[in-house]
């Protein structure tokens, strides 16, 4: 499937092993009995839920533990995922230690460990995600293994937090762990252990994590030992392999019923990278056909200077859409069989989405964050408008200096943005990313030198449309110490999410020191080394999600509703969706909001600024 | 004796009433005459005080007992669940600090643990903002004051609600859990411009840090007050319409009982009464057959609840929800699930089977109930494998074999090419392997090996599990309740007074203050003992228990921990330390016992002993030939097999039945396996143990 295009490398999944030929066809499924399937499957499901479960009780960063930026999962002998969490990453985190560790010389107590993302090929994408695997055997059978990972605060590097806008080089962004073995037959190596936590600006906080991720491991790998135990290795390794054929199948018919065959494109923009590369365009196209579906973005502009290079894992577009094919369905989950969905992903060396060795990519959120939402543009325009709208990558804001004791402090804040509206429901308000949690005031005040003055929903900043985007939200935070530095990171104030099928694109973020005063001033949205000091007010907004559908379809008392909620303006209310409120706002004008949807506006499948068929 | 319990004559007879979604359960106890008396009503949702009296009524009328010789009514309730889970509680205002008013809409903001980003919807918050109010006023972490509350502001929120007519508000500002002086000026406010208004404040309800958490519960409190009290009344009306006058207590989430009064001031703590219940009456019945150590299930028609009683005592747990919320006051660890009798089994597209948590409920039912249910479930899978009687007990009620036998067999055994014994086979494994994943996290995952605990199946649908959940999950010993469909009716006539009394008190690690620790458990126990003072406790009957949250320094979570001896000196800090580090490693594999510890959330817990009660023996004296009644083919995996039918209640002291059989009694049905043999224990028990091989 070689291209003759010689810029083009050609990238079949990884492995080589999930093509069409080796997924089983519907009429010959596997032998493993529905019943066995199932325990197994609630069991791993389980499994994965301890193993996070343990992380979250026992480590000691904020970051993981407040925040809860971690990930558990369990994986077949073959490195396949059978069960993980449910967001739109990369499956294949087991198979990067199979080069320098082949499965059959791996032990029992054995524990495996890499940061390393060109290792990896972009399993893991930025550096402070560290990733633990342990082998499980039932005798000397290898089984499975079992996974976790987490982002941990700060790994060395050129500046505290490890991962800065300012970096230019990925050997800037803290200390490389190629795949090693982090335990031999159970014995801990507490030379390498000792040498990673040297390198930490926070070695108490790193040790303490590491505990925690070798924990859960081991505890994972006793619990699919037991479960192996229960059915034996060839009755455990039908029942993976059933999963598997079971979601491949799924997503693949559900895919089917979307998509007709044909050629599609689309493009999305990411502003810049902090180092005025932009604006930089992912340009994906899919071509399907009765017996193939590829996807290609090889079109997409160079990799960039700044840290957003996005070193896409092979896995990673089948793993976003699977998710979202899946949707509800108790019966199925996401894992490695959503692979099945694409036959071939083409992209291009050195571009955006894989990146030369050594670009940097500490902050690789931006581009990775509005890919999936190409990717969702894709499929809206091979499908008429059913998918939903573009949101952005979350935000960040990293606060460093020093508490009232002279100790070195490092607050990184996620903040909430907005995400898509779909075809059937809103986007999500105040969302970050999954599960991942906030800093509550009272933590931030209990730990370092601010003040949370603010904490509130961004108005208007959802795009308008029958279903209404996300909003993103204000986060005012006052500054009690001085000489504080602050690094923010924030997507798309110029090029917005996008609205789709009539609805409209989103409103950005900003972030500005002081606002109302006369030393009011606006940071850049992805910088760092913005020196604030003691009585500063610090002021993030953040963008929301595109609409989807025409506004003037969106029910007059949602809209009312929303009004009174604080999520939309009166201004935006009569403007974007037609409708007007009484004198009092209370409640709608009937015959005013008649009047106003009297002139329905034109539409096209998508907004952002202006109504346009599709971006280029 | 004045200040002591007046309740009781020791001739007091005892009533429970557990209400449930569609029985009320009851249990009475003469004590005098060791009657225990048994019985159920159809459960009123529309009020739910008219089953309460129903129930009463006819247990008294059953026993020819005068509403006068009653010492103790003990209720366990559904009203606060059901007005959080229905949200029909009345309209409710809430009080921020400046700058949150968003605080309930952004949450932790994050979506549901294991949801689907892409197709998970955000829940409506408990309160809508327009009923979400800020007032000017910061405290710092320590309590300090930064800026002084506003209270002209309080006091032009007061007068808006009361324009509005909004009755109940909930308050919770900022680090109030260590400084509740602005809140408590707001509630006088509030109660000064809005006379009969109703206010929970989050330094009362729950004075711990994390505003979000502290938030729901504090809102959840309130929202349930007015009802929680008017439903209170009631109560009271309706025993004096039974001619009671003796006291009514209220079974909390925590597993202990409380007098009206302060459930009213504390209600949301009735929220899990029901599964407390079940989790008290079970570590008695426990107890008395020598049992400290217990795996409990109890399964119903659409759900199990799952908990663990370790050395007689129900864990409690800071972690609970009550439907989408975070209950953050220490309630029972039960965890629920969407498994019972009625769960329903399906055949997908491809080949797999799904079981509940979809259930058909009492309405439609289960296929073979002939009321209209069409899906099978888990009964007409019981049916359909010989482990249910066609014939229930009392003979009433006549159960349809040959639909269930067709459902399975069209809707599930068919499409996957299974036999209709496999298929209903199949439907109990993935049921109950569903029940042990839950039975582990509440064992395994919280450090306990479940193969040193007993396990008690009780609900209707407990004891025809149990017996294959204790091989599933390795536990040697099974006890099945005498009357396994009404142990938290039982669970109410045995429990304590009980209320818990937490404060943060942050301890950094190596500045231990040993006076500040000192001066918090002294002002929790003074709490403690004004609670027992309201509660007419006498002394001897007073039991304060202490104990401290614990984490190594950074952690975010921390552990419960007894304080060790009743003192704070350096010794007994060093031994809670010490059991920290212990219950980390047996918890979580691994301890750090070169890393700092600190001191988080103090707690007390008053405990006001109620007069103990004892559980009459079983007179039935027969063997179990006696109470051998019939036979019946189970469907085994090894084969179909002929196995005895005994009628439970004609099975005498020390009476032994080995398996395969099937035990019939009123409220429930008993599998005993091939392998297993059960032994009758004087109050009626069945233990349940496998046959050495």
């Amino acid at each position: 499937m070689a291209s003759s295009d010689s810029t083009t490398t050609v990238n079949n999944a990884p492995g080589g092993d999930t093509t069409r030929g080796d997924i089983p066809s519907v009429d010959t499924p596997k032998t493993a009995d529905p019943v066995t399937r199932e325990i197994v499957l609630g069991s791993v499901r389980s499994i994965q839920g301890q193993m996070e479960g343990l992380i979250e009780r026992t480590a000691m960063s904020a970051f993981i533990r407040e925040k809860k930026d971690f990930h558990a999962g369990v994986f077949t002998a073959q490195g396949k995922l059978i069960a993980g969490k449910a967001k739109p990453s990369a499956s294949d985190l087991v198979t990067p230690i199979f080069g320098e560790f082949p499965p059959e010389q791996m032990k029992r107590g054995d524990i495996y460990w890499y940061n390393d993302c060109y290792a990896a090929r972009g399993a893991i994408s930025h550096g402070p995600d560290q990733c633990l695997i342990a082998p499980v055997f039932l005798g000397d059978t290898l089984v499975a293994f079992a996974q976790s990972w987490a982002h941990f605060t700060d790994i060395g590097g050129m500046l505290a937090g490890s991962i800065s806008p300012q970096c230019v080089d990925w050997f800037q962004e803290g200390i490389i762990i190629p795949p090693v073995r982090l335990a031999r037959e159970g014995q801990l190596n507490d030379d390498l252990l000792r040498m990673f936590i040297r390198n930490s600006r926070f070695p108490s906080l790193v040790r303490g994590d590491m505990r925690a991720l070798i924990a859960s491991v081991q505890l994972g790998e006793r619990r699919i030992e037991e479960l192996a135990q229960r059915f034996g290795a060839a009755k455990l390794s039908a029942a993976f392999e059933d999963i598997l054929a079971r979601t491949s199948r799924v997503v693949r018919q559900r895919f089917r019923d979307l998509v007709p065959d044909g050629s599609y494109r689309f493009t999305d923009v990411v502003d810049d990278d902090g180092h005025g590369s932009g604006p930089i365009r992912i340009r994906w196209k899919m071509d399907v056909t009765p017996d193939r579906v590829t996807l290609d973005a090889s079109e997409s502009d160079n990799q960039v200077r700044g840290p957003i290079n996005y070193l896409m894992n092979q896995t990673s577009p089948a793993m976003a859409v699977g998710l979202m094919l899946i949707g509800d369905s108790s019966e199925y989950n996401i894992n490695s069989g959503a692979e099945a969905l694409f036959d071939e992903v083409k992209v291009r060396e050195g571009s955006i989405l894989q990146p030369k060795f050594p670009a940097a990519l500490g902050q690789r959120s931006v581009t990775m964050m509005r890919n999936v939402a190409a990717w969702m543009g894709l499929l809206g325009v091979a499908s008429g408008g059913k998918a939903s709208a573009a949101h952005t990558a979350y935000v960040i804001w990293n606060l460093r200096g020093r508490d009232e004791n002279d100790k070195p402090f490092l607050m990184t804040d996620g903040v909430a943005v907005g995400y898509g509206a779909r075809p059937f429901a809103d986007g999500h308000d105040a969302i970050y990313s999954s599960d991942q949690e906030n800093y509550p005031a009272e933590f931030v005040e209990g730990v370092y030198p601010f003040l949370v003055r603010t904490y509130a929903i961004n108005a208007d900043s959802g795009g308008p449309g029958r279903w209404r985007g996300g909003c993103g939200v204000v986060r005012e935070v006052e500054v009690l110490s001085d000489n504080v530095v602050m690094a923010v990171r924030i997507e798309g104030p110029v090029n917005p999410p996008w609205g789709a099928a009539g609805g409209m694109c989103a409103g950005s973020g900003r972030c500005v020191i002081n606002p109302g005063r006369a030393d009011e001033r606006v940071l850049a949205p992805l910088s760092d080394g913005n020196k604030v000091k003691r009585g500063d007010l610090l002021r993030i907004e953040t963008g929301g999600g595109g609409g989807w559908g025409h506004p003037h379809d969106r029910e007059p008392e949602r809209v009312l509703n929303d009004v009174l909620s604080g999520y939309v303006s009166r201004a935006s209310a009569e403007k974007d969706y037609g409708v007007v409120l009484s004198v009092d706002g209370s409640d709608v004008d009937a015959e005013k909001t008649r009047q106003a949807r009297a002139v329905r506006p034109p539409v096209k499948p998508f907004h952002r600024h202006e109504y346009q068929e599709s971006f280029e | 004796m004045s200040g002591d319990l007046k309740m009781e004559p020791a001739s007091g007879c005892l009533i429970g009433v557990d209400t449930g979604g569609t029985f009320t359960d009851i249990v009475f106890l003469d004590p005098v005459s060791s009657t225990l008396q048994v019985s159920k009503t159809a459960s009123t949702p529309e009020d739910a005080s008219l089953g309460f009296r129903n129930g009463i009524a006819q247990v008294l009328a059953e026993t020819g007992v005068s509403g006068s010789r009653v010492g103790r009514v003990l209720h366990a309730t559904t009203v606060a669940t059901n007005l959080i889970l229905e949200r029909k509680g009345p309209a409710t205002a809430v009080i921020v600090t400046q700058g949150y008013r968003f605080m309930l809409e952004i949450g932790r903001h994050n979506i549901a643990k294991k949801a689907n980003m892409y197709t998970w919807v955000k829940p409506p918050r408990p309160v809508p903002v327009p009923l979400v109010w800020e007032v000017p006023g910061r405290l710092d972490h320590h309590g300090n004051e930064v800026e002084p509350l506003d209270e002209a502001a309080v006091r032009a929120v007061a007068r808006e609600l009361a324009a509005k007519g909004i009755r109940t508000v909930a308050v919770t500002l900022l680090h109030s859990y260590c400084n509740a002086t602005h809140e408590q000026r707001v509630a006088d406010i509030l109660r000064a411009e809005i006379p009969e208004v109703m206010v929970s404040l989050s330094s009362e309800v729950l004075p711990v840090f994390r505003e979000y958490e502290r938030c729901v519960t504090t809102i959840l409190n309130a929202y349930v007050s007015p009802v929680v009290s008017t439903y209170v009344r009631r109560l009271e009306e309706r025993l004096a319409e039974c001619a009671i006058k003796a006291p009514l207590l209220l079974m909390k989430s925590s597993g202990g009982m409380t007098s009206t009064r302060s459930a009213q001031k504390k209600p949301v703590e009735t929220a899990l009464s029901g599964p407390a219940a079940g989790a008290v009456g079970a570590a008695f019945i426990g107890a008395s057959a020598g049992f400290r150590d217990l795996i409990t299930i109890d399964i119903g028609g659409t759900s199990a609840d799952i908990g663990l009683i370790q050395d007689g005592v129900p864990r409690l747990t800071s972690n609970g929800m009550v439907g989408d919320w975070k209950m953050a006051i220490p309630i029972v660890d039960i965890l629920t699930i969407g498994a019972g009798g009625g769960s329903i089994a399906r055949a997908t597209a491809d080949g797999g089977l799904l079981v509940g948590p979809q259930s058909a409920g009492a309405v439609p039912g289960p296929v073979c109930y002939r009321r209209g249910g069409v899906e099978p479930t888990v009964t007409d899978a019981h049916l359909v494998l010989g482990h249910l009687l066609p014939e229930l007990l009392g003979g009433a009620f006549k159960l349809d074999l040959p639909a269930a036998r067709n459902a399975i067999e069209n809707r599930i055994a068919r499409p996957l090419g299974l036999s209709v014994e496999q298929a209903a086979r199949g439907i109990l494994d993935v049921l109950d392997h569903n029940m042990v994943g839950t039975m582990r996290v509440v064992s395994v995952e919280r450090g306990f090996d479940p193969r040193d605990f007993v396990l008690v199946p009780f609900g209707g649908a407990g004891p025809l599990h149990g017996c294959t959940l204790s091989r599933l999950i390795g536990s040697r010993t099974i006890l099945i309740p005498p009357a396994p469909g009404v142990l938290s009716a039982l669970g109410l006539l045995v429990s304590n007074l009980r209320a818990e009394f937490s404060r943060t008190c942050l301890q950094r690690a190596g500045h231990y203050d040993l006076k500040a620790l000192s001066d918090t458990f002294a002002e929790l126990s003074r709490q403690a003992a004004a609670w027992l003072d309201n509660e007419n406790v006498a002394a001897k009957d007073r039991k304060l228990l202490l104990q401290a949250s614990l984490r190594y320094k950074d952690q975010g979570f921390e552990l419960d921990i007894p304080w060790a001896g009743g003192e704070v000196t350096p010794a007994a800090l060093d031994a809670t330390v010490k059991a920290f580090h212990d219950m980390h490693e047996r918890l979580y594999t691994f301890a750090l016992r070169d890393t700092p510890v600190e001191i988080v959330t103090l707690r007390v817990d008053a405990i006001g002993m109620l007069p103990a009660v004892k559980l009459p023996q079983i007179t039935a004296r027969g063997s179990a030939d006696q109470a051998r009644v019939g036979e019946q083919t189970l469907a085994l995996p090894e084969g179909p097999v002929m196995a005895p039918v005994y009628h439970r209640e004609r099975l005498g002291v020390d009476a032994e039945v080995a398996g395969p059989a099937v035990l019939t009694q009123l409220d429930a049905t008993t599998l005993l396996l091939p392998g297993q043999t059960a032994i009758v224990d004087k109050y009626g028990s069945l233990i349940v143990r496998e046959v050495a091989g």
